[in-house]
């Protein structure tokens, strides 16, 4: 009895084996081989902008990013309602730039804006380097990424003294934006970013700050395969002095607060958004966002991007 | 007692001389290449870590690829394959299991070129259809290779295509195949 018993398990454990298919053996190589591999995540966020704020995205090797921001008048409030057409006849802001990747981690821009605060015709240089990159095994969970630019305003000098716009010097024409954003993909459909920004004004009015600090927070919900929301926040930590200083002059300043739609199509990514801020660069809506939400003075707004692939690579 | 362990020996030394007698050929470095030809634009990607197997007792053969594996000309052209068409993160593997339909037509110890047609299942983009494909089997030198090329129909496999890029992606691509085998012994 025990040998029958003995013989059929084993005649079951080879038949077993010779069931071990060609296709289970090929899923155990790959998965010897995978486990040693680290896979990068991909498409955190679709493109370098949310609404305001950039992402963590850099452009691949030798992509040029061709970008057209624009921002339009109070939606109602004072300056809004039909009599501008909720703001579509204004425009407070306009943003044109071009951005190339030097390595598939290093980008760098170049743009002109109109400048939405009393300093304007802005021109800025921009670099951008993925420091970390959040992989799919988690032994890195984020990607950090590090921004850097630099504005200059080519706008004629205002004569009256203490006016943001009287430049003694070039220098006095500058103004500096360092960046961390910090992201991680949570799910195919689900990425969030911390953003602690410092922002550096070369020349500023006697009760405004050179020195400004501020945290954002932005995220990307996707909706299907082209569409998705985004959102973006940033908390400005200016001083009681200052912010009372402004106050007593009439000027508040508020958080600026983004939200919008974005429509992805094979190269072309186009990004419906609300804003309250009436700047598109950082060294301007962050520090100097006077509108608000609740006065309905927010804008339509849309940033538009078209992705060139220069150089084709094997 | 000493008769089952008798029988276990020669049982467990059967099985494991049957395994190495089977002689499978194996790779972890073949290529696939696939190849999309439209007016407007031509979309080029190659995997070069494509796992395959071939059993010649059996006639049968087995490849698998991993999807992110695939690199394109163009960055952008690999993140909207792997996000957009494919969805490597819900389908991470194509998988195809088949076997050689015509055995004569090859003899695994006698070098030559040798034509031969393999039917099985291709699963990718979690759809599993079953196709017929030519091949070419290569033994030279003790050396065996294999190459392939057919049409693979994007619409089979669930892979849609929105109109605004449908001057840019054909809906047929032409999937090429090449492995160089060495034996299999794990």
């Amino acid at each position: 009895m025990r040998y029958i018993l003995t013989t059929m398990l084993f005649f079951l454990a080879k038949t077993m084996l010779a069931q071990d298919s060609l296709t289970n053996l090929l899923d155990k190589e790959v998965s010897r081989q995978q486990a040693g591999k680290k896979q990068l995540t991909y498409a955190t966020f679709k493109g370098t902008q949310l609404v305001n704020s950039r992402t963590i995205e850099t452009l691949g090797k030798h992509d040029l990013d061709f970008r057209v921001s624009h921002r339009f008048g109070d939606i109602g409030g004072e300056f809004g309602g039909e009599k501008s057409f909720f703001g579509l006849e204004n425009s407070t802001d306009v943003k044109i730039s071009f951005d190339y990747g030097i390595t598939n981690r290093l980008t760098a821009g170049i743009s002109r804006s109109k400048g939405a605060t009393s300093v304007r015709q802005l021109y800025e240089g921009s670099l951008k380097y993925k420091v970390l990159r959040q992989t799919d095994d988690n032994s890195m969970p984020v990607t950090v990424t590090a921004f850097s630019s630099a504005v200059v305003s080519s706008m004629a000098s205002n004569s009256k003294p203490n006016t943001p716009d009287h430049f003694n010097s070039f220098s006095d024409r500058m103004s500096f934006t360092n960046q961390l954003l910090i992201a991680r993909k949570f799910s195919d459909n689900f990425s969030l970013m911390v953003m602690p920004t410092f922002i550096h004004t070369n020349y500023v009015i006697n009760n405004d700050q050179n020195n400004i600090y501020a945290i954002g927070i932005g995220g990307r919900v996707k909706l299907n395969k082209r569409m998705a929301l985004i959102a973006d926040y940033y908390k400005v930590f200016r001083s009681t002095a200052s912010t009372n200083s402004f106050k007593a002059n009439g000027l508040n300043f508020y958080n600026p607060l983004g939200a919008g739609i974005e429509f992805e199509t094979g190269g072309h990514v186009f990004d419906f958004t609300f804003t309250n801020s009436t700047a598109i660069l950082e060294n301007q809506f962050i520090p100097y966002t006077t509108t608000s939400w609740k006065q309905w003075r927010f804008r339509w707004g849309f940033n538009l991007s078209r992705i060139f692939s220069l150089k084709k690579h094997k | 007692m000493k008769k089952v362990k008798v029988i276990v020996m020669a049982m467990l030394i059967l099985s494991t001389a049957g395994v190495n007698a089977q002689g499978k050929l194996f790779t972890r470095n073949g290529k696939i290449n696939f190849f999309s030809k439209t007016t407007a634009e031509n979309i080029d990607a190659n995997n070069n870590e494509v796992f395959s197997i071939i059993d010649p007792q059996k006639n049968e053969v087995a490849f698998q690829v991993l999807n992110t594996g695939f690199k394109f000309e163009k960055a952008l052209m690999q993140e909207h394959f792997n996000e957009n068409y494919i969805e490597s993160s819900k389908f991470p593997k194509a998988i195809f299991q088949g076997t050689i339909t015509d055995p004569s037509m090859v003899d695994f110890n006698k070098e030559g070129n040798y034509n031969v047609t393999v039917t099985g299942s291709l699963l990718m983009h979690g759809v599993t259809n079953k196709v017929t494909i030519p091949a070419t089997i290569h033994i030279a030198d003790k050396k065996v290779s294999a190459e392939s090329k057919f049409t693979v129909k994007l619409a089979d496999y669930n892979i849609k295509i929105p109109a605004v890029v449908a001057n840019q992606i054909s809906e047929t691509v032409v999937v090429s195949v090449n492995c160089q085998y060495e034996p299999y012994n794990r």
